[in-house]
């Protein structure tokens, strides 16, 4: 797909959230389903699949998000794979996210870590990354056993990497 | 008839004065002074010729010798010519053999030079393989090695990262990320 109509899907996701009052909610469970999405094959090809009619994959949608995601949520991917626009559904969410950080005059950063962080660490993190980075950021935290200890965070064309994954792979090349 | 015959014939009277021999005188005289003329004669206009055939005779006779000691002598250095080409075809021959013998042992001995070069390049290849494939052998040694070891390290450290670690990392690097700037 164009850049042109990732944006169009990606402004037109944004404004509907914006005007049902859940913009950080569904911002945030959008992040997380493309996340989900780009390391799910299985899910990939259930919802990218042109021989599967558009309301099953829909349903698809709808049976895996259920009442684990706001309405707003379900709806808004139900309408992109309805579309035949499953395959851009990252490139997509990911325009939603910076459009709507940079409503807010925040930076998108995302952190990677093998565990789930709490809300304390994840405040503290955003904290630490603003004062590295010199730009307020809008953190967003991917749970990822490959990295298996440590985070990775990467704010624009930054990258900060401490994670166990890394130093092994430094020690291998090293070796 | 002459006197042999009339006295054959038995003509002749033995007692006559006349000898059945001798001439008579006269005749004797006559006949001696025409013989001078004779000779004479011949001697003035038939010596010349006669001279001149024998000068002649003698020129051809010796002009015959001369020409067959011209020719015996042609032949003598024609022999020699022969004699001489067969010495120079012999010396030709044995000096090409000398030259077919020199470059025979040229040829043998580049070609054993080529051999041995050849041997000692594929010596050399041989040895370089070898430590190239040892050097290859070692580095994929080394990298199995290396591979193993780091997904080792992996399991142990997943199995040995528990909640506290993990956690502690994750504070080193909020703390670590924090005092940047």
């Amino acid at each position: 797909m164009s850049d042109a109509r990732i944006e169009g899907y990606a402004r037109a996701l944004f404004e509907i959230a914006r005007a049902e009052g859940t913009l950080d909610e569904v911002e945030d469970e959008l992040f997380r389903f493309a996340r989900s999405y780009e390391s799910s094959d299985a899910l990939r090809n259930a919802l990218t699949d042109e021989m599967v009619p558009a309301d099953r994959r829909q349903g698809i949608v709808e049976s895996l998000l259920g009442d684990r995601a706001t309405a707003t949520t379900v709806q808004l991917i139900s309408m992109v794979v309805g579309s035949g626009r499953g395959r851009d559904l990252p490139e997509i969410i990911d325009s939603l996210v910076a459009r709507a950080s940079h409503s807010k005059d925040l930076e998108v950063a995302e952190a990677r870590s093998a565990v789930a962080l709490t809300d304390d660490q994840k405040t503290r993190l955003a904290a630490a990354l603003a004062n590295a980075t010199g730009q307020q950021v809008n953190l967003k935290v991917v749970v990822d056993p490959s990295v298996i200890g440590g985070i990775v965070a990467t704010v624009g064309d930054t990258v900060i990497d401490g994670t166990v994954r890394t130093r092994l792979d430094q020690l291998k090349s090293r070796l | 008839m002459n006197i042999y015959g009339v006295i054959a014939a038995g003509n002749i009277d033995p007692s006559e004065s006349v000898h059945p021999l001798w001439p008579p005188a006269a005749e004797l005289i006559y006949g001696g002074i025409a013989s001078l003329i004779i000779f004479s004669l011949l001697w003035k206009f038939a010596g010349p010729a006669a001279k001149k055939g024998m000068a002649d005779r003698t020129a051809r006779i010796q002009a015959d010798l001369d020409a067959a000691d011209t020719a015996l002598t042609s032949a003598r250095t024609e022999a020699a010519d022969i004699r001489r080409a067969a010495g120079d075809i012999e010396a030709e021959r044995a000096r090409l053999l000398a030259d077919a013998d020199a470059q025979a042992a040229d040829i043998i001995a580049d070609g054993r030079a080529r051999i041995d070069a050849e041997v000692a390049d594929l010596e050399a290849r041989a040895a370089a393989d070898a430590a190239s494939m040892g050097d290859r052998l070692g580095d994929e040694l080394r990298a199995e090695i290396a591979g193993l070891s780091a997904e080792v390290t992996q399991r142990l450290l997943a199995e040995t990262l528990d909640e506290s670690a993990q956690q502690q990392m994750i504070e080193d690097f909020i703390q670590k990320v924090g005092s940047s700037s």
